[in-house]
């Protein structure tokens, strides 16, 4: 490098880049103007998970919304503004989401912040969510989102204070007084645990034993032998990761013949695939995008998702899963709101609007936002799957 | 506690712990001919994995060719590693090298996330077919292949290591790299074997535990960390040392499951790591090394 005849091509090099760089600019600037229908956009920000654990999370969401981004634009925008979506991946790192955030709020001056994809990360933003007074919506499903209230942040998945309690009806219906609870060590995990001891006590079921382990274990039979011999009638997990297949394989292997029963973080092809055979008759609660027919073949719930469903499949070449879903939801409540904002869209006036939220038919379920409720999904928006022959099939 | 109950303990204990022996193998093997720590190894591990899986599903090989393959392009990678990372900086101080392999391990795990995409791929298992029972205990049949691939590797390493030529060059390396060079081993080419070695056995691990856990982009770095502790445990540089390290980590890991609590398991086994170190700071099967002056 010490070469001279280096310099020249190198100044070459950076004085073409100073020149291309501002014109490259002012090209998507001048393209921006020409749609935009003399209204300036709406600029939302959004904080994903696209590399790091969460990366197989954050990957349909991005999908979702760059799908769902593009239909609204072409059919006109909101109220005559087009949308922009700025896309932030946060690595799955909450000190990353953070940098993202504060990013999108001084640099890109959005309206409002979708996201982020883990709780942790949901969670670490707030501070800055509140500093800037703009409404946060996250695909994340912790209970800690919305019981830790923020008046500012709402969630679009079924929070395990809802899922835990219609899982434990599914159980007294089965004849089930003993569940053995085994769970993560992760946010998910941790959160639904607590979740599931606290609320049990109102239901005539007991928990006999407590067993945890820590994301990328490989064996869990010391765990479940433990399990085995504490007289349990059915197993329940709450974990997000891989780590529920080795379960259910392991149950398989230690001949422990009582029921698995898990959550709607298992429902992911990847968990059927990865625990083969001994993941038949495994029973889980979800929302009802997994079988659309379960909406009801006449609701709109139903034709929502079939359309969402078969856009996506076309674009993408494969079904999206839940998490599709969750920033659909996500994505289309902030727009909703914002084509009811009456005047200026500020923080506030949209943060009110999404409060507002009533009746919305989204992917999750049927959303109903209030005052005290930032989760806004009923139990009704729940259904019980099983496993049955690799595919899930609907438990009642 | 039962009888059957404790043995299914100790096989729990003795399949995770198998699997830790054969990444700390890797650690032992690159740290004896190089002083350095390389923390790329869990992510041979999870390239064992991700290969097997990818050359069985993508072009429907065979299981055993599929096998071969993965640990074939994870040792081609140890040596385009070691020939692209490290022997640019062989003459380095081992800081900076053991920072580089922190680097490749962060690079790895990237590109298997942008090949392989970010979510879990299965592979079945060598051989299907309910769990084998002994004694009222239950031991998977996959289990039975990772002690059987446990076992004839380090047949296989030990049988390199005490008769082959190569063995020798890598012994001498590792008692002393310049004395080695002087006498006429090519110190260069003993770590580039040792890396591709290295991570042949990673990659055995991982595609071993692949059918039992499906394999991701990220199943490497805490495998690798598990791994180091096993290494550190019995003793760097010794490879019957890193195998009892790693069968004892996995035995102790089970046991506080049993006796303790499967919460605290990894806090537990750390705080006995510590107190082994504090005793015995060369590890348990290791003989101290005097300085000899």
């Amino acid at each position: 490098m010490r070469d001279s005849r280096w310099i020249l091509p190198l100044a070459l090099i950076l004085a073409s880049a100073i020149i291309i760089v501002p014109m490259a600019g002012c090209g998507s600037d001048a393209d921006e103007e020409v749609v935009a229908q003399d209204e300036q956009p709406y600029r939302i920000g959004a904080v994903l998970s696209l590399s790091g654990t969460y990366a197989g999370l954050g990957a349909p969401e991005q999908k979702a919304i760059e799908l769902e981004v593009a239909r609204i634009n072409e059919s006109g925008g909101v109220n005559g503004h087009l949308i922009e979506v700025i896309i932030e991946d946060d690595a799955t790192d909450s000190a990353a989401a953070v940098t993202a955030v504060t990013r999108l709020i001084d640099q890109e001056d959005v309206v409002a912040v979708l996201g982020a994809t883990g709780t942790g990360a949901t969670m670490a933003i707030r501070g800055d969510i509140n500093a800037a007074g703009i409404p946060q919506v996250s695909p994340a499903g912790g209970t800690v989102v919305t019981s830790d209230f923020d008046p500012l942040v709402f969630q679009t998945p079924w929070s395990n204070t809802l899922v835990a309690p219609f899982t434990f009806e599914y159980l007294e219906g089965q004849g089930i007084s003993k569940i053995a609870l085994i769970s993560d060590s992760g946010g998910f995990g941790k959160d639904g645990a607590a979740v599931v001891a606290d609320l049990i006590t109102g239901f005539d079921i007991e928990i006999v034993a407590t067993e945890e382990f820590n994301p990328g274990d490989a064996d869990m039979t010391a765990q479940l032998t433990k399990i085995k011999g504490s007289g349990a009638e059915a197993v329940m997990i709450v974990s997000a990761g891989k780590e529920a297949a080795i379960v259910a394989s392991n149950m398989d292997q230690l001949g422990l013949e009582i029921p698995l029963i898990g959550t709607h973080g298992n429902a992911r092809m990847e968990f059927i695939e990865g625990a083969g055979d001994a993941a038949e008759g495994f029973v889980f609660a979800a929302g009802k995008i997994l079988i659309p027919e379960s909406y009801g073949t006449d609701t709109e719930n139903y034709e929502v998702a079939m359309d969402f469903i078969d856009r996506y499949t076309e674009a993408y070449g494969e079904a999206p899963n839940t998490f599709a879903g969750h920033a659909y939801d996500a994505l289309h409540i902030i727009v909703d709101a914002l084509g009811r904002v009456d005047g200026e869209v500020t923080g506030e006036s949209l943060r009110d609007a999404i409060e507002d939220t009533s009746d919305f038919v989204g992917i999750g379920g049927t959303f109903n936002y209030s005052a005290d409720d930032h989760n806004g999904m009923a139990a009704s928006d729940l259904v019980m799957y099983r496993v049955e022959d690799g595919a899930w099939v609907l438990a009642e | 506690m039962g009888g059957s109950e404790l043995l299914q303990f100790v096989i729990s204990g003795l399949k995770n712990g198998s699997i830790y022996a054969l990444v700390s193998l890797g650690f032992t093997i690159v740290y004896a001919s190089t002083g350095v720590i390389n923390f790329a190894q869990g992510e041979f591990y999870m390239l064992g994995g991700m290969f097997s899986v990818w050359a069985f599903a993508t072009f429907g090989l065979p299981l055993w060719l599929a096998a071969i393959v993965g640990i074939l392009l994870t040792a081609a990678t140890g040596i385009l590693f070691e020939l692209l990372a490290i022997r640019p900086r062989k003459d380095g101080d081992q800081l900076s090298l053991i920072i580089i392999t922190i680097g490749g391990s962060l690079l790895l795990s990237s590109l298997a996330r942008h090949l392989f995409g970010p979510d879990e791929l299965a592979i079945p298992a060598f051989t299907s077919g309910p769990s084998v029972r002994v004694f009222g205990a239950a031991i998977e049949r996959q289990t039975l292949w990772i002690w059987g691939l446990t076992i004839t590797a380090v047949v296989i390493l030990n049988w390199v290591y005490n008769k082959t030529k190569l063995g020798r060059a890598l012994r001498a390396c590792a008692i002393n790299r310049d004395a080695a060079r002087l006498v006429g081993v090519d110190t260069r080419l003993i770590v580039t074997v040792s890396f591709a070695l290295a991570a042949a056995l990673g990659g055995l691990a991982g595609l071993s535990v692949a059918p039992l856990t499906q394999t991701a982009f990220d199943a490497g770095a805490r495998v690798g960390v598990k791994g180091f502790a096993a290494a550190i445990l019995g003793g760097l540089g010794n490879p019957i040392a890193a195998v009892a390290g790693g069968l004892m980590l996995g035995l102790i890991e089970s046991m506080s499951i049993a006796y303790l609590s499967s919460t605290y398991k990894d806090a537990i086994s750390l705080l006995v790591l510590l107190l082994v170190l504090f005793v015995r700071p060369q590890g348990l099967f290791s003989r101290s090394r005097r300085e000899k002056v």
